[in-house]
């Protein structure tokens, strides 16, 4: 019943894209966030979905649609040398099978993040794309938020729509991925044209900003706590009564606490006493090898370079029960332990060149974004309220990424990519849109023209 | 029936907004700026004779 839901949708979406080919790059969003052929057993898990969306959204675009506002930006320069690096790194790496299998996703999510920005013209399509982002991942918040509230939550226990543990559907990645979404929740629910705002489109951004805050306690991830925290801090800056805001915040996190289940205070207490933790311990060891790995080979080890570390470390545990403390000590080998952070996953597999590529491809969204918001933030005309919030809901959500990416190895992870497209998009889009007024007050004056490059007037009288 | 109820309240909600995109012109070409909002409108209502 599921399969056949699913598929009629996604051959209905397609064929609203007759009409109007931007909707087959829409459909190409949701097919890659919400993975429809995995949750499918039948029609969709038979058919190259992806790529037959993939190919539609593309061909739509070169062979229909306008391309003379179509601008490449200076970031779609980056991630195209961080896609040619990845390809020599896969080439040259220690574990070439294994590198492949990555490589096999990394290019496409790098493509269409290099891909979208050229179709994002209009302010209606940047609307659009970030509300079927929102919407799409939003499915699997609800169902995750709506387990969690019936108990059905715990560390990789909370079952979503598909269990393989990839993508979105990973603990840590979609709880750091639901608060990253919130700011875009709020701005589609100030500023929606498709959904506009009223009770009903309020109500629902609401509940689903509630089931985002409950991903983080669904799956248990330490990292969904620590990007609540930072979305609580980047919030000030956007607030009108902050004071109020505090206070509300303060008292809602300590009404919420003894709702919040024992397995979850336990688990977050481990962010403290990590040295107890197997996890966090490991993650020091293996960034301590990755960074001894990049001195031998600062060029990098190419896709899944971690297979080859060995490490071994002590976990140290203190129990306070019955009026003694113990301190118990236990030495653990492991070998072959994923990075768990973006920053080293880049590090050790792309080395220092694909390190620095990765950075400036997020120092400079986080410039663009910052320069976009304080161009646009005073301006009170008809039409010109929505920018500096949309930049502004855009940083947050990579601050936010950039927060949970310490603990997390999502680097490519091709809903973050799907988040900087927009961001390439909606740079080229306003300074497209304010060019004519800067172009024409920077022109020289020439025959007839007043130094401002307008047209002089005629002489009222003269014309009596 | 959780995943079920999300599945069917995301996926109408994604049909209704494809649905409303497509009788939007707006989607493929911004509406021209009226001619109040580029500063034009101003010199053409000064330049109108008076009386």
């Amino acid at each position: 019943m599921v399969d056949l839901f699913l598929t009629a949708f996604l051959l209905a979406f397609v064929a609203l894209g007759i009409r109007r080919p931007f909707l087959w790059v829409l459909a190409y969003l949701y097919v890659d966030i919400l993975a429809p052929q995995k949750i499918s057993w039948m029609i969709l898990s038979k058919v190259p979905v992806s790529m037959i969306v993939w190919m539609a959204a593309f061909g739509g675009w070169l062979l229909v649609d306008a391309k003379e506002h179509s601008r490449f930006t200076l970031r779609q320069v980056l991630l195209v040398l961080l896609l040619l690096w990845c390809g020599y790194t896969t080439l040259m790496a220690d574990f070439p099978g294994d590198a492949v299998n990555k490589w096999s996703w990394v290019w496409k999510a790098l493509l269409f993040a290099i891909f979208l920005p050229l179709t994002l013209r209009t302010r209606l399509r940047l609307e659009a794309a970030v509300l079927v982002m929102v919407l799409t991942v939003g499915a699997i918040i609800i169902s995750g938020g709506m387990k969690t509230a019936m108990g059905g939550g715990g560390y990789g226990f909370l079952k979503l729509f598909v269990n393989d543990n990839s993508g979105l559907y990973e603990g840590s990645i979609i709880s750091c991925v639901a608060i990253a979404v919130i700011p875009l929740i709020v701005w589609l629910m100030k500023h929606g044209t498709i959904f506009p705002p009223e009770w009903r489109v309020k109500t629902f951004a609401i509940a689903l900003i509630f089931a985002c805050c409950l991903m983080p306690v669904g799956t248990q991830a330490r990292t969904g706590l620590l990007c609540i925290g930072l979305l609580g801090v980047l919030s000030l800056r956007t607030v009108k009564r902050r004071f109020l805001y505090l206070t509300l915040i303060g008292t809602l996190a300590l009404v919420s606490v003894p709702f919040l289940p024992d397995s979850f205070r336990a688990r977050m207490s481990t962010i403290e006493n990590h040295q107890a933790d197997e996890s966090a311990s490991t993650r020091i060891q293996v960034w301590q090898w990755t960074w001894d790995y990049v001195k031998d080979k600062p060029m990098g080890g190419g896709f899944f370079a971690y297979l080859g570390n060995k490490i071994s470390y002590k976990t140290v545990k203190k129990d306070d029960s019955g009026g003694m403390t113990s301190i118990e000590t236990q030495q653990i080998t492991d070998q072959g332990r994923a990075y768990h952070s973006s920053y080293f996953e880049m590090l050790g597999e792309q080395g220092w060149p694909g390190f620095v590529l990765w950075a400036l491809l997020q120092l400079s969204g986080l410039w663009q974004m910052e320069r976009l918001r304080r161009r646009w933030l005073k301006r009170t005309g008809p039409g010109e309220q929505w920018q500096a919030p949309l930049a502004t809901a855009l940083q947050h959500a990579q601050l936010i990424y950039l927060l949970g990416s310490l603990f997390v190895g999502i680097a490519f992870q091709p809903f973050i990519l799907m988040l900087i497209g927009l961001q390439c998009g909606l740079w080229s889009y306003l300074r497209r849109v304010e060019q004519p007024v800067g172009a024409r007050l920077r022109a020289k004056p020439g025959p007839g023209l007043t130094p401002s490059g307008l047209k002089p007037l005629k002489p009222v009288d003269a014309a009596l | 029936m959780v995943d079920n109820f999300a599945l069917l309240l995301i996926h109408g909600l994604l049909a209704l907004a494809g649905w409303r995109l497509m009788l939007r012109d707006d989607l493929d070409a911004d509406p021209a700026p009226s001619p109040a909002s580029t500063g034009e409108g101003e010199s053409t209502r000064e330049s109108r004779p008076r009386g």
